[in-house]
C-alpha cells in the first residue's frame, strides 16, 4: 500500500514538474490565423502606463507608443531615413501641395487615399467601419478647438491656421452648449470627398511634421459621441478621452489592463501602407529586399507588458520572453564585452546589437529669474564649465551617450558636427570664471560661501546617485550645493512656476525634427504657462531671430540664423548642456530590426518576427537544472531515514 | 540663527557637550551604590565588556568625523578627513576591493589609489564611506535620544505618580500613537517634515517614546508604593521634589538600558527610511543609503557586493553590540530577574 502511494506521488510530481513553465505571458489571442498559418506574437515591455488613447489629447510617450500602431497619421516618417529625417505620405495619397496666392497667403492642399476604413466597431451602423473622408480632418480641428478636449496641440495650430483661434474663443463661450454641427474652422475647406485645403495665417513649414503626429490622425465623430463614458441601456460605455480607440491603423487595441499589459491585434482589412522599397541601408539590404513592397503589418499580435523595474526586463530578455531590450546601466556589463560589442555569451546566442540615437538633448536648467543665478552670466558659465558630462555618461549611461555640444541634437537641421561648447568641461577655467563672477574660491566679497539649491528627482537610489554626482561636481568650485528632492510631477510644477534655482533631469526630445521645436523653449513669449520656456530666458535679439527662423523653409539663410541662435544660447548659458541620449538595444535572434528610426514610437508595423525560431531557442534557454531537486530529495530522504531510526530506538 | 547652527564651531561644541553630558551622567551615577554594584557585575560579564568596547570604538570613529577643524582655506574638515579620508584617492566609478583597475569591462582604466573595500558608483572609497556612516548613525541616535528620553521619562513619571486623569490622558496619547503602524507613521511624518537628519530624529522620536513611557509608568507605580516615597510625603516634600530627587534616581537604570537598546532601533529605523527613499538627504554618508544603492548593484553582472556588505556588516556590528550591551546592563542592574 505504502509503496503504491509513493509510486503514485512520484508520478504526480514528475507530471507537475513537466507541466511547469516559466513563461510569464498569457496565451496568445489565437493559435493559428484564418488561413492556417501560425499566429505570430511580439513581446515587448512598456515602462509606464499610458495616460489616454485619445490622439488629440495624449502627448506623453507611453500613450504614443500604444496609439501609434492604432491610428495612422496623414504623413509619417520614412522608417529608413534618419539623417535627416523625412516625412512621406501615409493616409494622404501624395505630399501636401504648398500654394501661395497672389496676395501672399499660404495654404496646403491635401488628398486622402480613397478606401481607408475605420476599424469595425459597434459605434458604426451595422458595426462595420466606414471610410475616412476629408470631413474627418475638419472634425479633428474642431476637437482641438473644443476646450473640453483639453488638447495640448491647440497653441501651434491656433497661431498659424486661419480661424482656429476664433473657433476656440467661440467654443469657450458656448461652454456645454457647443454644437459641432454649426462649429466651423474657417481655414478648412473641403474640395471634394477626399481632398481638402488648409489655409494659413503665416508660413507654417512645421505643419508637415504635425501631420506625422497622432494629433492630426482622423477620428470618427460617431466613435467620440458613442463612447462618452456614460451609462446607456444599463451598460457603461468606455470614455473615448480615456482608454478607448477606434482607429485607422494596422492594429486595434484588444486589451488594456492597467499596470499589467496592453495587447494589440492586427486589423484584417488594413491596406493603407506597404514596406518601403527605397533607402535600404547596405548592411541590411538583403534582409529588407524580401520585405519591400509587402503589405504591412507583419506581426499578428503585440503584447506590451508594463514593467517598471529594470531587473525583470533583463531577466525576461535573458530567458527569451521579451523580443528586445534597451541595455541599461545594470545589465550593460553583462551584455556588452570589451570594445562595446556583444559579449561572447550573447553573441553565441545570435543576438543583435543596435545603437539607438534619440533626437534629444539633456541639460541642467537654470532659472534666469533667480536673483543670484539669473543676473550673473559668468556664474552660469562657471557652473557649466565645472560640470563633466563625459564621466556622467560613463557612470550612468555606460559611456554610450555622447556629450552635448549644442542645444540641437544630431539629426536635426542646423546641428553642427564640429561645434564646441565654449563653456564645456574645464575645471581651471570654471574656477577663473567664478572669480570673475564675484565669487573667488566660491566666496563672495564678505567671505560668505555661495550656496545654491539643486532641485532633483528622487524616485530611487539611482536618482540619488545622479544628484550626488551633480552636487559633487559643482562643489568642486568651493561653493555649497543643497539638493532638494522632488517627485517627477513636483519638479515639473516647480519648473512651470519658476520655483527653482537649478534643476537637474531636464531635457527635450524632438516632437518633430525641426530646430524650431528646440528654440521655442527659449522664446520669451513661451514662459509658462504659455509655453515651455521654464528657464525664463528673455533676449530680444534671440526672439527676433526665432520669429524669423520659425516661418522659413530650410535654406542657407535659415541655417545662418540657426547658427547665430546657437551662438547666443551657448554664450548666455540658460542651461548646462549634458548629453544626447543614445543607447544600445539588444535584439533577439528571431526579431531582427527592420529600422532604427526613433522619431517613431516603435514603428511596430514594420517589425518582423520568426515565432518558430523563438520557440526553439526559448526552450534551449530555459532548461531548468535538475540537480537542486536531487539534493533536496536526498536531504528529505536522509531526514526520514534518520527520524525513523531514532523513533525505533526510542520505542525499543 | 540658521547660520549659527550650521557653523562648524557650533557643531563641535554640541558634540563635545553631548559627550560631556554622557560622561557626567555616568560620573554622577558612579556615586550611587546601585550603579557601583552593577559596574562590578558588568565587568565580570565577558560578552558585555566586549560589546562595550565595540560600541566605544564606533563612538570614537563617529566623534572623529563629527569634530571639525579649519582647513586653512576658509573652510573646514573633520579629523577623520585630515587623518585618513583626504589621503584616499577619488576614482571615476566602481572598482573591486584591492583591484587596480576600474570595474568597466571596456576601458580597464588604472586606479589612482588602492581601496581596501573597493569604490562605489561615484568612485568614493567604500571604507571611508562606511566609517563616515558611523557619524550619521550616532548623530541620529543621539539627537533622537535627546528628544525622546526626556519626553518618555517625564510622561511616564507624571502618569505613574499622579495617576487618575493624568494617567488616562498619557495612556490615551500613547495608545493612539502605538495603534498606527510605526513605519507608516514614520514615512508620513518624513513627508510632512521634509528631508534632513534633524527632521528624521523628530519623526523617529515621535514614534519611540511610547515604549519608554510605558516602562517608566509601570516602574513609577511600583516605586510609589514603597515606604521611602511615603516617608518623603509625610515629611511634606512637594511632588516635584519627590519625583526628581527620589523617584528619578531609582528609575535611571531603566532609562540607561532603554537608551542603549533604543539606540539600535533608531539606527535600524534610519536604514529602513533611507532604503525607502525618505531618509538621509543626498550626499550624507549613511548605511541606509548604501544598502539602498546596493539593491540594484546586486542584480548587476558582474555583481557588486562590497558596498552592501560593508554597510551591512557595520550596521550589524553596532546594532548587535548595543543589544548585547543592553542585555548585560539589564542583568547587571537587576541580577534577580536577569
Amino acid at each position: 500500500m505504502i509503496r503504491q502511494i509513493a509510486r503514485l506521488s512520484a508520478i504526480a510530481a514528475a507530471l507537475w514538474l513537466a507541466a511547469c513553465d516559466n513563461n510569464p505571458h498569457p496565451a496568445a489571442l489565437r493559435e493559428t490565423d484564418d488561413d492556417g498559418t501560425k499566429w505570430s506574437v511580439r513581446y515587448q515591455n512598456l515602462p509606464e502606463d499610458p495616460k489616454s488613447f485619445d490622439p488629440q489629447y495624449s502627448y506623453d510617450q507611453m500613450s504614443r507608443r500604444v496609439i501609434e500602431p492604432v491610428y495612422d497619421t496623414l504623413l509619417e516618417y520614412h522608417p529608413l531615413k534618419t539623417d535627416p529625417y523625412e516625412v512621406v505620405p501615409c493616409m494622404l495619397a501624395e505630399m501636401p501641395k504648398h500654394e501661395v496666392t497672389a496676395d501672399g497667403l499660404h495654404s496646403y492642399v491635401c488628398r486622402l487615399k480613397p478606401g481607408i476604413l475605420y476599424h469595425d466597431d459597434p459605434c458604426f451602423p451595422g458595426g462595420k467601419g466606414r471610410e475616412v473622408i476629408a470631413a474627418d480632418v475638419h472634425y479633428i480641428l474642431q476637437r482641438m478647438c473644443d476646450p473640453r478636449v483639453e488638447s495640448p496641440f491647440l497653441a501651434p495650430f491656433a497661431e498659424s491656421v486661419v480661424g482656429m483661434a476664433e473657433t476656440n474663443e467661440a467654443a469657450k463661450k458656448a461652454g456645454d452648449k457647443l454644437d459641432y454641427d454649426t462649429m466651423n474652422v474657417a481655414g478648412f475647406e473641403a474640395i471634394d470627398r477626399y481632398a481638402f485645403r488648409l489655409r494659413l495665417k503665416k508660413p507654417f513649414p512645421q505643419l508637415l511634421y504635425w501631420m506625422a503626429f497622432q494629433c492630426m490622425s482622423p477620428v470618427a465623430r460617431e466613435a467620440v459621441e458613442y463612447y462618452d463614458g456614460k451609462e446607456h441601456d444599463g451598460k457603461l460605455r468606455p470614455d473615448f478621452r480615456k482608454f478607448y480607440a477606434v482607429g485607422t491603423g494596422p492594429y486595434r487595441i484588444a486589451e488594456y489592463l492597467p499596470r499589467q499589459r496592453v495587447r494589440l491585434e492586427r486589423v484584417k482589412n488594413y491596406k493603407t501602407t506597404v514596406f518601403p522599397s527605397d533607402s535600404h541601408p547596405p548592411e541590411k539590404a538583403e534582409f529588407l529586399a524580401k520585405l519591400a513592397g509587402k503589405q504591412l503589418p507583419f506581426i499578428d499580435e503585440v503584447q506590451m507588458t508594463i514593467l517598471r523595474e529594470n531587473i525583470p526586463i533583463f531577466i525576461l530578455t535573458r530567458q527569451g520572453y521579451l523580443d528586445g531590450m534597451a541595455v541599461n546601466k545594470d545589465s550593460f556589463a553583462a551584455i556588452l564585452g570589451a570594445e562595446k560589442t556583444l559579449s561572447p555569451k550573447y553573441k553565441e546566442r545570435g543576438m543583435f546589437l543596435e545603437v539607438d540615437r534619440e533626437p534629444s538633448t539633456f541639460w541642467i536648467a537654470m532659472n534666469l529669474d533667480d536673483p543670484i543665478i539669473g543676473k550673473n552670466k559668468k556664474l552660469r558659465q562657471a557652473l557649466s564649465a565645472s560640470y563633466d558630462p563625459a564621466t556622467y555618461s560613463e557612470i550612468f549611461m555606460s559611456g554610450v551617450a555622447p556629450v552635448a555640444t549644442q542645444l540641437l541634437p544630431p539629426g536635426i537641421y542646423g546641428y553642427q558636427k564640429d561645434r564646441k561648447n565654449p563653456y564645456g568641461y574645464n575645471l581651471e577655467r570654471a574656477k577663473q570664471l567664478l572669480a570673475e563672477a564675484g565669487y573667488p574660491n566660491g566666496r563672495d566679497a564678505n567671505g560668505k560661501q555661495l550656496e545654491l539649491t539643486l532641485e532633483a528627482i528622487s524616485s530611487g537610489s539611482e536618482d540619488r546617485q545622479r544628484s550626488e554626482y551633480d552636487q559633487r561636481h559643482f562643489e568642486r568650485l568651493g561653493i555649497k550645493v543643497k539638493v532638494s528632492e522632488n517627485t517627477f510631477a513636483r519638479l515639473m510644477d516647480r519648473q512651470d512656476n519658476g520655483e527653482f534655482q537649478i534643476s537637474s533631469g531636464s531635457g527635450w526630445g524632438a516632437d518633430y525634427p525641426d530646430p524650431e521645436n528646440f528654440y521655442m523653449l527659449f522664446y520669451s513669449k513661451n514662459v509658462p504657462l504659455a509655453g515651455k520656456n521654464y528657464c525664463r530666458y528673455r533676449n530680444p535679439e534671440f526672439d527676433k531671430l526665432f520669429e524669423q527662423m520659425s516661418v522659413m523653409e530650410n535654406s542657407p539663410e535659415r541655417l545662418a540664423i540657426i547658427n547665430k541662435m546657437s551662438d547666443i544660447i551657448a554664450e548666455d548659458v540658460p542651461v548646462i548642456l549634458t548629453f544626447n541620449k543614445q543607447f544600445y538595444t539588444a535584439v533577439q535572434p528571431w526579431a531582427e530590426r527592420t529600422h532604427n528610426n526613433l522619431m517613431m514610437e516603435g514603428g511596430i508595423k514594420y517589425l518582423v518576427i520568426d515565432p518558430e525560431k523563438r520557440e526553439k531557442i526559448r526552450r534551449e534557454w530555459n532548461r531548468a537544472p535538475l540537480w537542486p531537486l536531487g539534493i533536496l530529495a536526498a536531504l528529505i530522504a536522509f531526514a526520514i531515514f534518520h527520524a525513523v531510526r531514532w523513533n525505533r530506538r526510542q520505542n525499543a | 540663527m540658521k547660520d549659527f547652527f550650521a557653523h562648524w564651531m557650533t557643531q563641535n561644541f554640541l558634540v563635545v557637550a553631548g559627550i560631556a553630558l554622557i560622561a557626567w551622567i555616568l560620573w554622577s551615577g558612579a556615586h550611587h551604590e546601585r550603579w557601583q554594584r552593577a559596574w562590578v557585575r558588568l565587568r565580570a560579564d565577558r560578552g558585555g565588556m566586549i560589546a562595550l568596547w565595540v560600541v566605544g570604538i564606533y563612538l570614537f570613529i563617529g566623534a572623529l568625523e563629527l569634530i571639525h577643524l579649519p582647513n586653512g582655506k576658509g573652510g573646514h574638515h573633520s579629523i577623520l578627513d585630515v587623518a585618513f579620508a583626504n589621503r584616499v584617492a577619488l576614482e571615476k566609478t566602481y572598482s573591486a576591493p584591492l583591484s587596480d583597475t576600474l570595474l568597466s569591462s571596456a576601458s580597464g582604466e588604472k586606479l589612482t589609489g588602492t581601496h581596501l573595500l573597493g569604490t562605489d558608483t561615484l568612485g568614493k572609497d567604500v571604507l571611508v564611506e562606511t566609517l563616515k556612516g558611523c557619524s550619521t548613525a550616532l548623530v541620529l541616535g543621539g539627537l533622537t535620544s535627546v528628544i525622546y528620553i526626556p519626553l518618555g521619562t517625564l510622561m511616564g513619571i507624571l502618569a505613574g505618580y499622579f495617576r487618575r486623569w493624568v494617567d488616562d490622558l498619557v495612556q490615551y496619547i500613547y495608545t493612539t500613537i502605538a495603534s498606527v503602524p510605526s513605519i507608516l507613521l514614520l514615512i508620513s511624518l518624513m513627508m510632512v517634515l521634509g528631508k534632513g537628519l534633524f527632521q528624521m530624529s523628530v519623526a523617529i522620536a515621535f514614534t519611540s517614546w511610547v515604549g519608554l513611557c510605558r516602562l517608566i509608568r509601570g516602574e513609577t507605580m511600583r516605586q510609589s508604593e514603597r515606604s521611602y516615597v511615603a516617608a518623603a510625603k509625610a515629611l511634606g516634600q512637594t511632588s516635584a521634589a519627590i519625583m526628581s530627587r527620589h523617584l528619578l534616581p531609582n528609575l535611571m537604570h531603566l532609562v540607561l538600558i532603554n537608551f542603549v537598546l533604543g539606540f539600535s532601533g533608531v539606527i535600524l529605523a534610519e536604514a529602513t527610511l533611507s532604503y525607502l527613499g525618505v531618509g538621509s538627504p543626498v550626499g550624507t554618508a549613511s548605511w541606509g543609503n548604501m544598502i539602498d544603492g546596493g539593491r540594484s548593484e546586486l542584480s548587476r553582472d558582474p555583481l557588486i557586493w562590497w558596498n552592501l556588505t560593508s554597510a551591512t556588516v557595520a550596521l550589524f556590528g553596532l546594532v548587535l553590540s548595543l543589544n548585547i550591551l543592553g542585555d548585560s546592563l539589564r542583568r547587571a542592574f537587576d541580577p534577580k530577574r536577569g
